[in-house]
């Protein structure tokens, strides 16, 4: 047997190789029928292998020869998946060229604790990449993917990624949404007065749906900051998770709509955004219930706040003041035609 | 293999009953294990290699059963609740993977074939025993990335539900309102508690 002190590889006859894993996948060609592999790589050598091995032509079997300390890629993959997915997280059982793509095992939305997945890449030997956290993710959707970056890692640094992440635990999961009860405000004078048909109940209503939301009510109002407070609380007093405004929240002396919910009685108002479509944006919550009122912006273009904080109420989340001002790196929309999103920046700080 | 005569045998005999889902299940079975290169499915090592995703719970699940070998206690069968009367059958060492789906287009056929049988239900079951795998199936070569979580082996993975304290094995816990639950405390279940059944009032459920 042949070994050099650093290397996890060695050539062994193969009378002599009965219980060792082999390196590298074993090519079996059969003329005219067939040509595949009749051992696969990390394969452990039985008795009963031999005499296949021998008709292959095969003297020598390149194999593996891991110290204690030494795990295989394919070994290494498994356990820092397994670590890695959170709820809603799978993944395949086989990995492919030393990697392991993470799925989404059910529709949501995608979060990745980001500070711990950059500590984790701090790690040596092991890598794992994502796409943004917060995103609209479909069952099935790839999520990130992970790998030992050498063919056979240290147990050592094996062991430290596995344990940051398990303490971090879950550093990727899918949050499943809440199917939120919304009611929706459509304020405007000229839309009231029926100078101009409202395009805003179709627009929240499909984005909603998406989501598996359902608008159970809907009313116009005119510019009347009274009325728009009334029906606020009107509906803050039946079953609704989420108010919806459109309309009247620029700077526009008609322009009542912010005026109107703040007189409503929230507990929690935060009004502007750091993204472009959707700065004059408002967020409020009381205990029980959220409002948002979407600027008129949302009218003309296809993609705006509207699509980056709707996803995180109806996951659960609270998003605040800070989260509003974080949208900022990659809160400015290009208008791209077609549209991408959310296959684009927008909307993907961290 | 062992033939269809004794393969529905077996196969009416676990099951209960011969009818012509049994008939139809036998043979999509046997036409799946013949596709994936199969001949003892049943049988160790063959028992390892194969995955069977069945698409409705009726009488052709139990045929399929029967001549794979596939449990759903071994994880090595997979209930699709899609009310479609096809199977799946993956094999995990080359990848290769069938779905079978029994044509409705075959029970017209049947009285063509049995013209001499007037109950339409035993026609069915002669016509499906002797009917062309082409007239009685559809077989598309199809792809299945079974999740590690799904697969057959000891269990690898667990999770305590944050609110009701129970352990969710296989990764069948969900994220919902930043919690980690059991999907009975995330969506509600197929049961209601009956108020009062396991308590003092009632020791007989007392354990």
């Amino acid at each position: 047997m042949r070994k050099t002190p650093s290397s996890p590889f060695k050539t062994v006859p193969v009378d002599q190789a009965v219980g060792m894993t082999l390196a590298h996948d074993m090519t079996e060609v059969i003329p005219g029928k067939s040509k595949g592999p009749a051992f696969k790589k990390g394969h452990k050598v039985t008795e009963g292998d031999l005499c296949r091995l021998m008709r292959m032509g095969k003297n020598n079997l390149y194999i593996l020869d891991l110290d204690e300390n030494q795990v295989h890629e394919d070994e290494a993959v498994f356990e820092l998946a397994s670590a890695l997915a959170g709820p809603g997280v799978e993944f395949s059982a086989e990995p492919r060229e030393g990697k392991l793509e993470l799925r989404a095992a059910y529709p949501g939305l995608f979060k990745v604790d980001v500070d711990a997945l950059v500590e984790f890449n701090m790690i040596q030997d092991v890598m794992c990449a994502s796409i943004h956290t917060n995103t609209c993710v479909e069952k099935g959707q790839s999520l990130a993917a992970t790998r030992a970056i050498p063919l056979v890692i240290d147990r050592h640094h094996l062991e430290h990624a596995v344990g940051l992440a398990r303490a971090a635990y879950p550093i990727l999961s899918v949050a499943v949404y809440n199917p939120l009860k919304i009611r929706l405000i459509i304020v405007g004078n000229e839309v009231y007065d029926g100078l101009i048909q409202d395009r805003f109940q179709e627009i929240v209503e499909q984005k909603t749906r998406a989501l598996g939301a359902e608008v159970l009510e809907t009313c116009i109002l005119p510019d009347d900051r009274e009325r728009i407070s009334g029906k606020i609380n009107e509906y803050l007093d039946k079953d609704t998770d989420l108010i919806i405004t459109t309309g009247g929240m620029s700077v526009d002396p008609d322009d009542v709509t912010k005026e109107g919910i703040e007189g409503a009685g929230f507990e929690e108002v935060h009004y502007s955004s750091a993204v472009l479509p959707g700065a004059m944006f408002l967020l409020g919550y009381t205990r029980r219930t959220a409002i948002m009122g979407l600027p008129a912006c949302g009218l003309y273009h296809k993609t705006t706040i509207f699509d980056l904080i709707l996803p995180r109420l109806m996951a659960g989340e609270r998003p605040g003041k800070r989260d509003l001002a974080s949208l900022c790196h990659g809160g400015l929309c290009l208008n791209c035609t077609p549209c991408r999103f959310p296959d684009c920046p927008f909307g993907k700080s961290a | 293999m062992q033939d269809f005569d004794t393969l529905l045998k077996g196969a009416a005999k676990a099951h209960g009953h011969i009818c012509p889902g049994q008939v139809v299940g036998v043979r999509m079975a046997m036409l799946g294990c013949r596709l994936l290169g199969l001949d003892t499915p049943s049988a160790m090592p063959q028992i390892k290699k194969i995955i069977v995703y069945v698409e409705m719970d009726r009488c052709a699940t139990d045929a399929i059963a029967h001549v794979t070998g596939v449990k759903l206690g071994r994880r090595s069968l997979k209930f699709i609740d899609n009310g479609i009367m096809a199977a799946t059958f993956v094999n995990l060492e080359t990848g290769k993977a069938f779905r079978i789906v029994s044509t409705e287009t075959a029970r017209d056929l049947a009285p063509g074939l049995m013209p001499d049988i007037a109950d339409r239900h035993a026609q069915q079951l002669e016509a499906y025993k002797i009917m062309d795998d082409r007239d009685l199936f559809t077989v598309d070569e199809v792809r299945v990335d079974v999740p590690a979580s799904d697969m057959p082996g000891p269990t690898r993975f667990k999770a305590t539900c944050t609110r009701c304290g129970i352990i969710v094995r296989d990764k069948k816990e969900v994220f919902k309102n930043n919690e980690i639950l059991c999907r009975p405390c995330a969506f509600g279940s197929y049961f209601k508690p009956v108020k009062g059944s396991i308590n003092e009032e009632n020791p007989q459920f007392a354990l």
